[in-house]
C-alpha cells in the first residue's frame, strides 16, 4: 500500500475500482487513518459518510473537496471526535491519529494532537486580546504560565501576526481573525492541523493571507488537511480527496484530478481556470500557476507577448452620475455622497457619485471596509448620508419618501438567516407583500410566482430552517422578489455556497436581470464578476476608484492588485499574451484564432 | 468601533491584581450601599475621579456622559416626587417636594452614578479574562467564571445581529411601531426568531470550537495572567478594606442617612 502511494502512476485511487486494501497489513505510522468510517446524523437514513477508508502520511498537505453535503466537514470532524461525540448519530468504523485509536477519547483531550480551525471565525474567538486568545487552549491543558508565554510568539509569527499580541480580536480583519484561529490551534503544537473551509467568509485579501500562512506551515512534519470548495487554491496540495454523497470517490495528487474534468463537474466542483484552458487546448500537462501555464501554452502555440506596462490609464473612468442612455433619470443616483459613522474619525464614504439605471448589472467590489455595504445600504435607504444627494427616479429621496423602503429597492443580506422567521417557505414569502397591504389572494399569487421563479415550489410548506444554505439563500431572494423591486441589491449572494449552488443562484439573478430588474451585487468572487456583471464599481477607502465595463476593469492589473482583487486565472493568463479574456472558454477561442 | 470598555494601559490601576480589582468593586458597592447623604458620597466620588484620572479612563466616562447625566437627573427627579417625608416646599396632590426629598433624590442619583462609575472604572482597567481569573481565584468555579466572561463577549455580537435583522425586516416593508405597547412587543417576533436561531447556531459552533481547543481537558486550568499578590496589591486591599469599614461606621454613627427635618 505504501509503495502504491509513492508510485505516481498508481497514486490515483479510484476507490470504486480499487477495494480498500487490508488496513491491518499496513504497519506504516500514518498521521491519520480512517477505516471504513460511516456516519449518519440523528435518525437520518442517508449516511453523511459511507465506508470511507483513507490514509494520510505524516507531513502531507491534503485537500478535501466536494459539493455541499458531500461529507467533507463530517469527515474532518471525525479526526478529533466532534463526530460522533458532539453530533448525535450512528457511527461505524475506526479512526486513528498518530496510530492511536480515538474510540472513547474526549474531544478536548485530542486538542493537542489535532488542531482544528472552523469556517466561522467569530464563533471560535473568545478573548479580548490576541495573546489571551492564543493562550486559551494552553491554559486548558494547565501549562505553566512561562510555557504559555513562550509559545504565544512563535504561534503568531507562524501566521504573520507577530506584534498583534495586544490587539482586540474584534478589531482584526476577517483574514487576520482566521489566521489568529490558526495560531491558536498551532500553539498546542498538534501533529495534524485541520482547516474546515477557513476562507469561505473572507475577501480575496483575507483568502490570500490565510493561504500564504498555510503554505508557510508546510513541512516540519505537520500534516495539513484543508476542506475547501475552490480547487484553484488547492493546486499546491500534495493530494486531494474527493467526496461525493459521503463516499470517497477519488484520492490522488491535484494534477490527476484536474486531468478528469468530467469527474470534477460530476461532483459539483469548478475546474480551475488553468486546467480548463490547457484541457481545451489539448495539453495534457497540468499547471500549478500562471507561469507554468504560459510556458505550456507557448510550447504549443506561437502567441504575442504581454501588452506594454502602463498602457491603460489608472484613474477612475469618467463619472457616470446623471448620465442615461435613453434620456430617463437613473433609477437611483447618489451625488457627492459622504457618510461618517458616529464615533468614527474618518468617513466610510467620501464624495461618491453613482447612478444605476434600469436593467443594469453592476458588481460592487473592493476590500473589506472599503464602503461597499455602506453604499448599498444608502441606496436602499437604510442609512442616512451625512453629505450629498440621494435621488430615486430623479427625485430627492426626501421627496420619494419612504417608498423605496417598501419594495422599489430590494436588499438581500449576505446571511439569509437574518430575515427568515416564518413557519413555512410560503409564509416567509407572503410576509413582505402582506406588509405592503396586499390582499390574501394577491400575496398568494405573488408567492406562487416567485416560488416557481426560484425553484422552491416543491418545498413551499417546509420549515425554512430545514432547508439547505443554498435553498435558504434562494428563499431570501424570493422573499425580496415578492415585493417586485426594480433594483435588487445582493450582498455577497454566493457566500458559503458550492459551485453548483453558486451557478444556480447566479442563473436566477441573471434571469431576473433579463426581465428588467437592475442588479447591484456586492461580491469578492472574481469569476462571478467576469461571468455575470456588465459594469464594475470599485470602492477603495470609501472613495470610488473605478466605474466602467468589466473588461476594462480586469485589464488594470496594477489597480486590481492594490485593491486586493484577484484576477481570474484565465484572465491573468490571457494578459501574458497581451489580451484580457473574461473566461477560460474565451481565452481558448482567442488563442486558436491568434496562434 | 471598539465594543468593550477596556482601555489598554500600564497605569497602577491596570497593574492591580485581578482579585484586588474584584475586591475594589465589592468595597465600592458596599460603601455606597450604607449611605444616602450626598455629602457622605462625595469622598467616594472624589476617590473615583482620582482613579479615573490615574487609570486613563476618562474617555469612557466621556463616552457615557449622557448616561451618567440621565441616571442622576431622572433618579433624583423621581425620588424627589415619591419621597413623602419632611416639611413640604411644594405640596400638590401629584407632587410633593421637601428639603429632605431633594437631598434624598440627589443622594440616590449620586449613588447610582457612583455604582455605574465604579463599574466603568473596573471595566476600563480590567480585561474580561482578568475578571474571570479574579473570580476563579476567589473560589468561583472556572466554568461559571468563563460563562460570565463569555457573556460579555457575546452580548455585542447578538445586538449587532438583532440590528441587522431589524434592517432586513424594515426593507420588507415591516413597521415595528404600530399599535399599543403589547402589540408592538408582539411585532418583534420577526426579529426575535432569527436572532434566537442565530444564537442557537452560534452557541453550537462555539461549543464545538471550545471543545476542539481543549476546554475542560481536565485539571484546574492555569492562567496567563495569574500571578502572586504584590506589595502594592496588599496595600490596595488594606486601603479598600479601610474605606469599607469607614463607610459602615458613617452609617452606624447615623451620618449617612437623610433626616427628614
Amino acid at each position: 500500500m505504501e509503495g502504491d502511494r509513492r508510485t505516481p502512476s498508481r497514486q490515483a485511487q479510484g476507490l470504486s475500482d480499487c477495494p480498500a486494501a487490508s488496513a491491518n497489513a499496513c504497519p506504516a505510522p500514518w498521521a491519520v487513518e480512517l477505516r471504513r468510517v460511516s456516519f449518519a446524523y440523528g435518525a437520518s437514513a442517508e449516511p453523511a459518510l459511507c465506508e470511507v477508508t483513507l490514509k494520510i502520511e505524516p507531513g502531507t498537505m491534503l485537500g478535501v473537496v466536494g459539493a455541499s453535503g458531500a461529507g467533507k466537514s463530517t469527515l474532518v470532524k471525525t479526526l478529533n471526535r466532534l463526530v460522533p461525540a458532539f453530533e448525535a448519530g450512528r457511527f461505524e468504523g475506526e479512526v486513528r491519529v498518530g496510530g492511536r485509536r480515538l474510540d472513547g477519547l474526549r474531544v478536548c483531550e485530542l486538542a493537542r494532537e489535532v488542531g482544528m480551525v472552523f469556517q466561522d471565525f467569530e464563533a471560535q474567538l473568545f478573548s479580548t486580546n490576541v495573546a489571551h486568545e492564543v493562550a486559551f487552549a494552553l491554559e486548558q491543558f494547565a501549562l505553566a504560565r512561562q510555557e504559555i508565554a513562550r509559545r504565544i510568539g512563535p504561534a503568531l509569527s507562524a501566521v504573520g501576526l507577530a506584534g498583534f499580541e495586544r490587539r482586540d480580536p474584534t478589531t482584526l480583519s476577517g483574514g487576520e481573525k482566521q489566521r489568529l484561529a490558526i495560531a491558536c490551534a498551532l500553539a498546542t503544537e498538534p501533529a495534524v492541523l485541520v482547516l474546515d473551509e477557513p476562507t469561505t467568509d473572507l475577501d480575496p485579501q483575507g483568502r490570500a493571507e490565510v493561504f500564504a500562512a498555510v503554505r508557510r506551515l508546510r513541512g516540519a512534519g505537520r500534516t495539513l488537511i484543508i476542506v475547501e470548495h475552490d480547487l484553484e487554491e488547492l493546486a499546491v496540495c500534495d493530494r486531494l480527496a474527493l467526496l461525493k454523497e459521503g463516499r470517497l470517490t477519488f484520492e490522488a495528487p491535484p494534477a490527476e484530478l484536474f486531468a478528469r474534468p468530467e469527474l470534477v463537474a460530476r461532483c459539483g466542483l469548478r475546474l480551475p481556470d488553468l486546467a480548463a484552458v490547457l484541457k481545451q487546448l489539448g495539453i495534457e500537462e497540468i499547471a500549478r500557476d500562471v507561469d507554468e501555464a504560459e510556458a505550456l501554452v507557448r510550447g504549443r502555440y506561437t502567441l504575442p507577448g504581454p501588452a506594454p506596462a502602463g498602457g491603460s490609464p489608472e484613474g477612475p473612468a469618467p463619472g457616470r452620475a446623471g448620465q442615461t442612455k435613453i434620456g430617463r433619470p437613473p433609477l437611483v443616483e447618489v451625488r457627492q455622497l459622504g457618510l461618517a459613522y458616529p464615533a468614527s474619525a474618518s468617513e466610510a464614504l467620501s464624495a461618491v457619485d453613482l447612478a444605476v439605471e434600469a436593467g443594469e448589472f453592476v458588481a460592487l467590489v473592493g476590500k473589506n471596509g472599503s464602503g461597499k455595504s455602506t453604499l448599498a445600504k444608502v441606496l436602499a435607504g437604510l442609512l442616512e448620508p451625512s453629505r450629498g444627494r440621494l435621488l430615486v427616479d430623479g427625485k430627492e429621496r426626501s421627496a420619494a419618501g419612504r417608498s423605496h423602503l417598501k419594495g422599489d429597492i430590494g436588499y438581500v443580506f449576505q446571511n439569509p438567516d437574518h430575515q427568515i422567521f416564518a413557519a413555512s417557505v410560503e409564509e416567509e414569502i407572503r410576509f413582505g407583500p402582506r406588509n405592503l397591504g396586499l390582499s390574501h389572494r394577491q400575496t398568494a399569487e405573488r408567492a406562487d410566482q416567485v416560488l416557481a421563479a426560484v425553484g422552491l415550489d416543491a418545498v413551499r410548506q417546509r420549515d425554512p430552517f430545514l432547508l439547505s444554505k443554498g435553498e435558504r439563500q434562494r428563499l431570501a431572494v424570493a422573499a425580496v422578489l415578492a415585493l417586485r423591486p426594480r433594483l435588487l441589491i445582493l450582498d455577497e449572494p454566493t457566500t458559503g455556497l458550492d459551485y453548483r449552488e453558486q451557478r444556480r443562484m447566479m442563473a436566477l439573478v441573471a434571469e431576473l436581470n433579463r426581465q428588467g430588474i437592475a442588479i447591484v451585487m456586492i461580491t469578492h468572487t472574481p469569476w462571478l464578476v467576469a461571468d455575470y456583471a456588465r459594469r464594475v464599481v470599485l470602492l477603495d477607502n470609501g472613495r470610488k476608484r473605478f466605474d466602467g465595463p468589466v473588461r476594462e476593469f480586469l485589464g488594470r492589473p496594477q489597480m486590481l492588485a492594490e485593491s486586493a482583487f484577484g484576477l481570474p486565472a484565465a484572465t491573468a493568463l490571457s494578459q501574458r499574451f497581451g489580451t484580457t479574456a473574461l473566461s477560460a472558454g474565451e481565452l481558448v477561442c482567442w488563442i486558436r484564432k491568434h496562434s | 468601533m471598539p465594543i468593550y470598555l477596556y482601555i489598554e494601559g500600564e497605569s497602577w490601576l491596570h497593574r492591580l491584581h485581578p482579585v484586588v480589582k474584584v475586591w475594589a468593586l465589592f468595597a465600592a458597592f458596599w460603601s455606597v450601599y450604607w449611605v444616602d447623604q450626598p455629602l457622605a458620597l462625595v469622598p467616594l466620588g472624589l476617590l473615583m475621579t482620582v482613579a479615573a484620572q490615574a487609570g486613563g479612563a476618562w474617555a469612557n466616562f466621556y463616552r457615557l456622559r449622557y448616561l451618567f447625566a440621565g441616571v442622576v437627573f431622572f433618579t433624583a427627579l423621581s425620588w424627589m416626587v415619591f419621597y413623602r417625608q419632611g416639611t413640604p416646599l411644594i405640596d400638590t396632590p401629584l407632587v410633593r417636594v421637601s428639603r429632605a426629598s431633594l437631598l434624598f433624590g440627589f443622594g440616590r442619583g449620586l449613588k447610582l452614578a457612583e455604582l455605574l462609575g465604579t463599574s466603568v472604572l473596573f471595566l476600563s482597567s480590567t480585561k474580561i479574562e482578568e475578571f474571570g481569573a479574579g473570580l476563579t481565584r476567589l473560589g468561583v468555579p472556572y466554568r461559571v467564571g468563563f460563562a460570565i466572561t463569555l457573556a460579555f463577549r457575546l452580548v455585542p455580537l447578538f445586538i449587532d445581529s438583532a440590528l441587522t435583522v431589524v434592517q432586513a425586516q424594515r426593507l420588507r416593508g415591516y413597521e415595528f411601531r404600530r399599535g399599543g405597547p403589547l402589540a408592538r412587543m408582539r411585532r418583534y417576533v420577526p426579529v426575535v426568531v432569527p436572532v434566537f436561531m442565530e444564537a442557537l447556531r452560534k452557541a453550537n459552533a462555539m461549543a464545538m470550537a471550545l471543545e476542539a481547543r481543549g476546554f475542560g481537558a481536565g485539571g484546574r486550568p492555569t492562567s496567563l495572567i495569574d500571578r502572586e499578590l504584590r506589595r502594592s496589591d496588599r496595600m490596595a486591599v488594606a486601603l479598600l478594606g479601610g474605606l469599607a469599614v469607614a463607610y459602615f461606621l458613617i452609617y452606624y454613627a447615623g451620618y449617612g442617612a437623610i433626616r427628614p427635618d
